[in-house]
């Protein structure tokens, strides 16, 4: 019988080797940080792709059925790459507070 | 009998149409708003197509990507110090060699990575990473390149430029310019020295197609291949995080950066400007240069120009070392 | 077929790697343990080792090249001597906390200023505390048997922990003695093919090691704290399997020599408890009650098995054979934990540390009936000094004469 008793919450598993995340890393949420998010224009988006290409938080994806940009609103952290890089001009930047869902304030520090 | 060790042939992209939209290096990790690094980590990624095993050296890439207990590397993963990316990679390469060949493990071999910074690719990770080219690992060392210690709070580096005030050099009356020296020229330390070394390149998150190219070539080779990418990084370099890809494209603009590989002995340059835009420019955007003089802007113009002649060649630059002057 | 053999203990060594089929070997020169490596690239050279011999440019990467392919699910194995093992020292942590049971050969060697080709343990000791195991052989056949025999205790997934397998440079890794070699067959049957838990396989993605909570750092050692809880019993097992496989003899944790009636002990690491057993001989048939306990794990510290031991006895000295400058004793590292290991006893020993065998300088004849007298002496006044540096002290003066 081990004399140890670990909390589940300092569980660690052995050596610290976790399972890969598949998709998105739901441990570290980071749309949170935002204080200004980019908003399409489908109309007058070109799919060229830029935003995809370039966010260093893989948050814009092409629907391949709608042919249409989607945004991750979990983990975009409103750095304004993509609005910056946007050749078509259809990403605008806007305040949080604009919108009913918008970031208000940090629920978590990370 | 002793079963052959086959590898993996990685396709070019030719649009970003082609560009694969799964993500292996997938949304959720700590980095700055606008992290050049973190943009080369989604790229090199996409470009292994998956079937990989990357080695994150402590820095930026190791800190800020896998804080408590989660990392976002969909592939398999391991940290390794800051000194030894390469020898843990050879180890694995080793590993992988001898159990495919015995049967143990069933199917190509995965690519393995090293995605070291700056410090942890020529500095005090360079004896590892240059063993590792040496030694001939079907591995592929990528340098991701923010111009300095970044995680440790943007302390000077051997890639951090003349002019930079970072944490080590800050601008005194003593020290009008900060950093003093003439970066390390990464490639150069690799090309030439590692007879087993065939591909190295640099590529620029300004130029991602180019840059998921670069990768697959080097990975195709049976062999070492080293990548040097130019990363900015808005913390560090003092600009707002929307401007990575302008600062990393007026770096090419104004021959900071050049793209260029270096294949079998033979040089090819890429997104070369018909004509240069003054250094002063680019530096002008960051604010780490911000405390320079005109003398110091013509310095490293200087400088620039002399590079410029024959970019990734070992030429002569007509710069004067500290104890020269 | 086993079959007799005239081998050092670097030979030994080495052929306890082949016999264990590594799979990765990393290799750096440094005298003396240089010779495992010679011999290992020699088997590879000629096909009778089927493992990769990487060319380390250094311990440090010898030690990263090793957990790496531990990582990747190969049985990795390396080595070194003085200076070297010091200078991988970053490695051995990642190595233990990542839980990847590679093995370091050690043919100790003494550390610089000035360069000095003797043996001593303070190397290797200075890295006791970084999560492996470790312990002495005395002689070639303890290599060879201690390096399959690691592998096991260290891949038992109850444990999950590299190995400093180590000999004393020298006396034991450069003079050939007669041993057996068993039959790679037997040795199959009692050492599987590693099995790890957690490889790095694009099959199963893991990601190994990602950044903590500060909180969670303190289960992180906890992990390797409940290995190190659990280890003896694996080490128990493991050693009573080796001995029923191969007929031989270990105690798993404190080889004891004419302890049973003793009144003093000469408690000892590696290759030197021969002259102590020598020295016990010639001290008997003086009418001295002496005995040798040897200590075969000094990780993890067998506590319950050394009070036992030296319960047995009124005064111990331990040959130290490493430093500790400024240590508890002034002496070596060896003796405190000797006596923590007493500490609860009602009846504990006198326990002091005799510095013999630093530098490369062989312990004596002499030298242990030096020690012996202080012992005699001690357990008459019931009191000894901490430590005695042998042939430096009044004590302990001269006694190569
Ligand atoms: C042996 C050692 N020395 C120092 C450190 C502290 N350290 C942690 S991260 C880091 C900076 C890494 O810089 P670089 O490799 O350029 O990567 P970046 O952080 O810029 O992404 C340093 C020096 C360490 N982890 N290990
Ligand atoms: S960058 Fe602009 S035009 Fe291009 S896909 Fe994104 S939103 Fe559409
Ligand atoms: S604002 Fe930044 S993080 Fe958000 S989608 Fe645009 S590029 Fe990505
Ligand atoms: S400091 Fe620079 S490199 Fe590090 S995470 Fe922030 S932006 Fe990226």
């Amino acid at each position: 019988m081990s004399r140890f008793i670990i909390p589940k919450h300092l569980e660690v598993p052995l050596g610290a080797c976790l399972p890969a995340p598949v998709k998105e890393q739901p441990g570290m949420i980071t749309g949170n940080w935002r204080t200004e998010r980019p908003v399409i224009d489908h109309e007058a988006c070109t799919t060229c792709l830029n935003c995809f290409i370039y966010c260093p938080d893989a948050c814009w994806h092409l629907d391949e059925k709608t042919e249409q940009m989607v945004w991750n609103a979990d983990y975009c952290k409103g750095c304004m790459i993509c609005v910056n890089e946007c050749p078509a001009n259809c990403l605008s930047t806007v305040n949080e507070l604009e919108f009913p869902d918008g970031v208000v304030r940090l629920e978590k520090p990370f | 009998m002793a079963i052959e060790v086959k590898t993996q042939n990685l396709e070019m992209v030719k649009s970003l149409r082609q560009v694969p939209q799964e993500e292996h290096y997938v949304p959720g990790h700590r980095t700055c708003q606008g992290c050049g690094p973190a943009l080369v980590y989604k790229l090199v990624s996409k470009a292994t197509g998956g079937n990989a095993i990357f080695l994150g050296p402590t820095g930026c890439m190791y800190v800020a990507n896998t804080s408590y207990l989660c990392a976002p590397f969909a592939y398999p993963w391991m940290h390794t110090q800051i000194t030894n990316g390469g020898a843990v990679a050879s180890g694995i390469e080793a590993a992988y060699q001898v159990l495919i060949r015995k049967g143990k493990y069933k199917g190509e071999l995965p690519s393995i990575v090293v995605m070291a910074g700056d410090g942890g690719s020529i500095d005090i990770g360079l004896q590892a990473m240059s063993s590792m080219m040496y030694r001939g690992h079907d591995a592929l060392f990528v340098m991701y390149d923010n111009e300095s210690y970044a995680n440790t709070g943007i302390q000077v580096s051997p890639a951090t430029p003349y002019g930079a005030n970072t944490t080590f050099t800050p601008p005194g009356k003593n020290v009008p310019e900060g950093r003093v020296l003439f970066p390390k020229d990464a490639p150069q330390l690799v090309i030439g020295g590692h007879p087993a070394v065939h591909y190295v390149a640099t590529a620029s998150v300004a130029y991602p197609v180019d840059l998921i190219n670069k990768v697959r070539k080097g990975l195709n080779y049976k062999g070492p291949s080293f990548v040097h990418l130019h990363a900015p990084c808005p913390k560090g370099w003092l600009f707002p995080a929307q401007k990575t890809i302008e600062v990393a494209k007026l770096a090419i603009q104004t021959g900071m950066w050049v793209n260029y590989t270096w294949e079998n002995g033979e040089y090819t340059y890429d997104h070369t400007p018909k004509e240069y835009k003054p250094v002063k420019e680019y530096m002008k955007g960051q604010y780490r240069f911000n405390h320079l003089s005109d003398a110091h802007y013509a310095k490293m113009q200087a400088f620039i120009d002399a590079r410029l002649k024959a970019p990734g060649k070992p030429i002569a630059i007509p710069v004067l070392g500290p104890r020269e002057q | 077929m086993a079959k007799e053999v005239f081998y050092s203990g670097c030979a030994a060594a080495a052929y306890g790697a082949k016999d264990a089929r590594v799979e990765v070997i990393s290799s750096y020169p440094i005298r003396p343990y240089t010779g495992i490596m010679m011999e290992l690239s020699k088997l590879v050279a000629n096909g009778e080792l089927d493992a990769e011999f990487v060319l380390g440019e250094g311990e440090h990467a010898q030690v990263s090249i090793a957990y790496g392919a531990s990582a990747a699910g190969a049985r990795a194995y390396t080595g070194s001597s003085g200076v070297g093992v010091v200078y991988a020292m970053e490695c051995y942590s990642p190595a233990a906390g990542g839980r990847l049971p590679c093995q370091m050969a050690i043919a100790d060697r003494a550390l610089d200023p000035p360069g000095d080709f003797g043996s001593e343990h303070t190397d290797v000791m200075s890295a006791r505390d970084q999560g492996w195991i470790m312990g002495w052989a005395e002689s070639p056949q303890e290599v060879y048997d201690n390096t399959i025999m690691y592998y096991r205790i260290g891949e038992d997934h109850r444990v999950q922990l590299p190995q400093f397998c180590c000999q004393d440079g020298y006396f034991v890794s450069h003079i050939p003695g007669k041993m057996q070699m068993e039959d790679q067959k037997a040795v199959d049957d009692f050492l599987p093919p590693y099995n790890p838990p957690h490889p790095l396989n694009p099959k199963k993605p893991i990601n190994h090691g990602p950044q903590i909570f500060p909180d969670q750092g303190s289960a992180i050692n906890v992990q390797r704290a409940v290995a190190f809880d659990d280890i003896e019993a694996v080490i128990s097992e493991v050693v009573t399997d080796y001995n029923k496989a191969f007929g031989r003899k270990y105690s798993p944790f404190v080889d004891e020599y004419m302890m049973d009636d003793a009144d003093i002990a000469f408690f000892i690491q590696g290759g030197h408890a021969r002259t102590a057993r020598y020295a016990v001989n010639h001290l008997r048939k003086k009418g001295v009650k002496a005995g040798v306990s040897r200590l075969r794990f000094m990780r993890p510290f067998p506590t319950e098995a050394v009070a036992a031991s030296l319960s047995k006895v009124k005064a111990v000295g331990v040959i130290e054979t490493n430093t500790s400058y400024g240590g508890v004793t002034r002496g070596g590292n060896i003796a405190p934990e000797a006596r923590a290991a007493c500490y609860n006893l009602d009846n504990r020993p006198i326990i002091t540390s005799f510095m013999a065998g630093l530098g490369g300088e062989i312990v004596t004849l002499n030298e242990f009936y030096a020690m012996a007298k202080v012992l005699s002496d001690a357990v008459k006044s019931g009191k000894a000094n901490n430590s005695y540096w042998m042939n430096f002290e009044k004590e302990v003066l001269d006694t190569h004469k």
